[in-house]
């Protein structure tokens, strides 16, 4: 488990994250979301205590890293995957970092074809293509066998199968009860990844809660109902428009979107008006809705939209 | 793909690990055996001539030792830059962080380095020295003296020469970060201020040129009594590597990765 507790990091005038406390827990896939700028990256360089806090504390099972006897063999991370030498293999870069944490070094050859490298093994790592840095960094992350895993944006550079892949790993790592922390801006992605979220915009923490409940709770989050008759449509709109807080929207072909109100509540309406219905259905927010209208007010670059 | 927790053997790391890990990462880039055949080439030149300028213009005997020795003040660079680019490469790259990922307490990591660059240097230095003299044996064509033990001194004396100089080029290069900066830092202390020194000459500067690095150095090396007895000359060289190395170590910890 990983748990920060006011974790603060300041350059000077700036505050990249502020006093952010969570716990991210085992067992399932924790996305870390936010935009540019928002000090994700910082906050996992402070975990790896790579940076120093400005205050507060990040530990890693109640230890700080700096303090972990074999820390690869505690926590796999894969924050630059283009941060090393170039001039080298990518066996002997594994091989290097097996050496400094006493792996065995059959592990990097076991980890080089996990993430199907093997063939390039030996071949000097400044030659790689942006998804071969990214298997190498998630070998490097693996060597270790570690419970926690820490991943920054793995999935950059990445072919679709590379994507899929990295999917299934992740679930599997956690499915296994590991810890698993992972960034990424392709929120289609994220959505069948992660299980619970946590976003921050300007060093601060948005939200940490369930997948489910994030896109629940958004006000994207919507019903549609499908009327055959075009009574029964005006009917069904004009008693939901009654209700506080209910919109409806036409949706055109007989079906009508409705925000503020559960599939249970609208079913129970058709009922009651005695209104044939056609299909009934929760048109979900995407967790890129979810997220935009979290992060609308945080976003560090943004762009305005330049009028006509 | 994921192994048995009850099997985990639990040894490895630590400063051995750390120490492993260095020595491997020095050896799989070829940047480390260029430099090594500099330092080797560098020697043999450099002793030919010394060797052939003291046979031509008739010098009085010397012991052919003093040409390896001389050699050096070239010789050391190809060192320095081995040691300097297993830290300045690291921050280039990026991989500095990778490094303390596998090792992050920063007095070991930074330990790892110095003693990994502290031990190639120390045996290269001997090999150096005992090439360097082979050659200038042959060029001196008798204008030279051996005498065992005395050349036994000085091989051993240059593998810890060179060794420290390493220790000192690790510590600028974590305090400076850029190969530039740590490049300029070397050369200013190692070559250049001596040849200033002594160019403008004076009793003060002649006495700052005696403690610094270069010029204890040689002295230590040579076996000379003057300025300093070699044992008080080497503790200055070991007092510059020791400034160096905590001076490196506190902006390590200080800054972050």
């Amino acid at each position: 488990m990983i748990t920060l507790r006011g974790l603060t990091k300041r350059y000077g005038d700036t505050t990249a994250v502020d006093g952010l406390t969570l716990d991210v827990e085992s067992g399932r896939v924790t996305g870390f979301l936010g935009p540019n700028g928002a000090g994700k990256s910082t906050t996992m360089r402070m975990i790896l205590g790579l940076d120093h806090p400005s205050a507060g504390t990040a530990h890693i099972d109640g230890k700080p890293y700096a303090s972990l006897r074999h820390p690869v063999r505690e926590v796999g991370a894969l924050l630059d995957a283009k941060a090393l030498h170039p001039a080298r293999t990518a066996r002997n870069h594994l091989l290097a970092m097996a050496r400094s944490n006493g792996v065995p070094t059959r592990r990097v050859d076991e980890v080089l074809a996990a993430v199907g490298l093997a063939s390039v093994a030996r071949k000097r790592a400044g030659g790689f293509s942006l998804g071969m840095f990214q298997r190498l960094g998630i070998a490097g992350a693996l060597l270790g066998d570690p419970r926690v895993l820490i991943f920054d944006e793995p999935i950059n550079g990445l072919d679709l199968d590379g994507v899929r892949w990295v999917r299934g790993l992740v679930r599997s790592l956690a499915a296994e009860g590991r810890t698993v922390l992972l960034s990424s801006h392709l929120m289609s992605e994220m959505q069948l990844t992660a299980d619970r979220l946590v976003v921050i915009g300007r060093g601060r923490l948005l939200a940490d809660k369930p997948m489910a409940d994030m896109l629940a709770e958004s006000s994207r989050a919507a019903v549609r109902a499908h009327l055959p008759r075009p009574d029964d449509l005006r009917l069904l709109t004009d008693r939901l428009r009654a209700r506080p807080g209910v919109e409806v929207a036409p949706a055109g072909d007989g079906a009508i979107h409705v925000r503020g109100a559960t599939v249970a509540e609208v079913g129970d309406l058709a009922h009651e008006l005695g209104v044939r219905l056609h299909g009934l259905h929760a048109a979900g927010a995407s967790l890129e809705e979810a997220y935009l209208e979290l992060t609308a007010d945080s976003v560090e670059y943004g762009t305005k939209e330049v009028g006509a | 793909m994921t192994r048995d927790r009850g099997t985990r053997e639990h040894h490895g790391g630590g400063l051995r690990g750390a120490i492993a890990a260095e020595w491997t990462k020095l050896w799989t880039v070829r940047t480390t055996y260029v430099c090594v055949i500099a330092a080797f080439a560098f020697m043999a030149v450099f002793t030919f001539y010394y060797g052939s300028i003291a046979r031509i213009n008739d010098h009085p005997l010397q012991p052919v030792g003093n040409a390896p020795v001389a050699a050096l003040v070239l010789v050391q660079y190809p060192l320095a830059v081995l040691a300097m680019t297993s830290v300045t490469s690291e921050y280039t790259t990026g991989s500095a962080r990778t490094t303390l990922q596998w090792v992050p307490l920063r007095h070991r990591a930074h330990l790892a380095k110095a003693v990994v660059a502290a031990v190639v240097a120390l045996v290269l230095g001997f090999a150096l020295g005992v090439v360097g003299m082979a050659v200038a044996w042959v060029v001196f064509d008798g204008h030279a003296t051996f005498a065992v033990a005395e050349a036994v001194y000085q091989v051993l004396a240059m593998g810890a020469y060179l060794a420290l100089v390493s220790v000192i080029a690790i510590g600028v290069s974590f305090a400076l970060r850029a190969a530039a900066g740590v490049l300029a830092v070397l050369f200013f202390s190692l070559t250049a201020s001596p040849i200033m020194l002594v160019g403008l000459g004076g009793e003060v500067l002649s006495r700052i040129n005696e403690f610094l690095p270069q010029t204890a150095g040689s002295g230590f090396m040579l076996g000379d009594a003057e300025p300093h007895p070699p044992l008080v000359a080497f503790l200055i060289v070991v007092a510059w590597a020791g400034i160096t190395h905590f001076a490196g170590l506190a902006v390590l910890r200080e800054r972050d990765a």
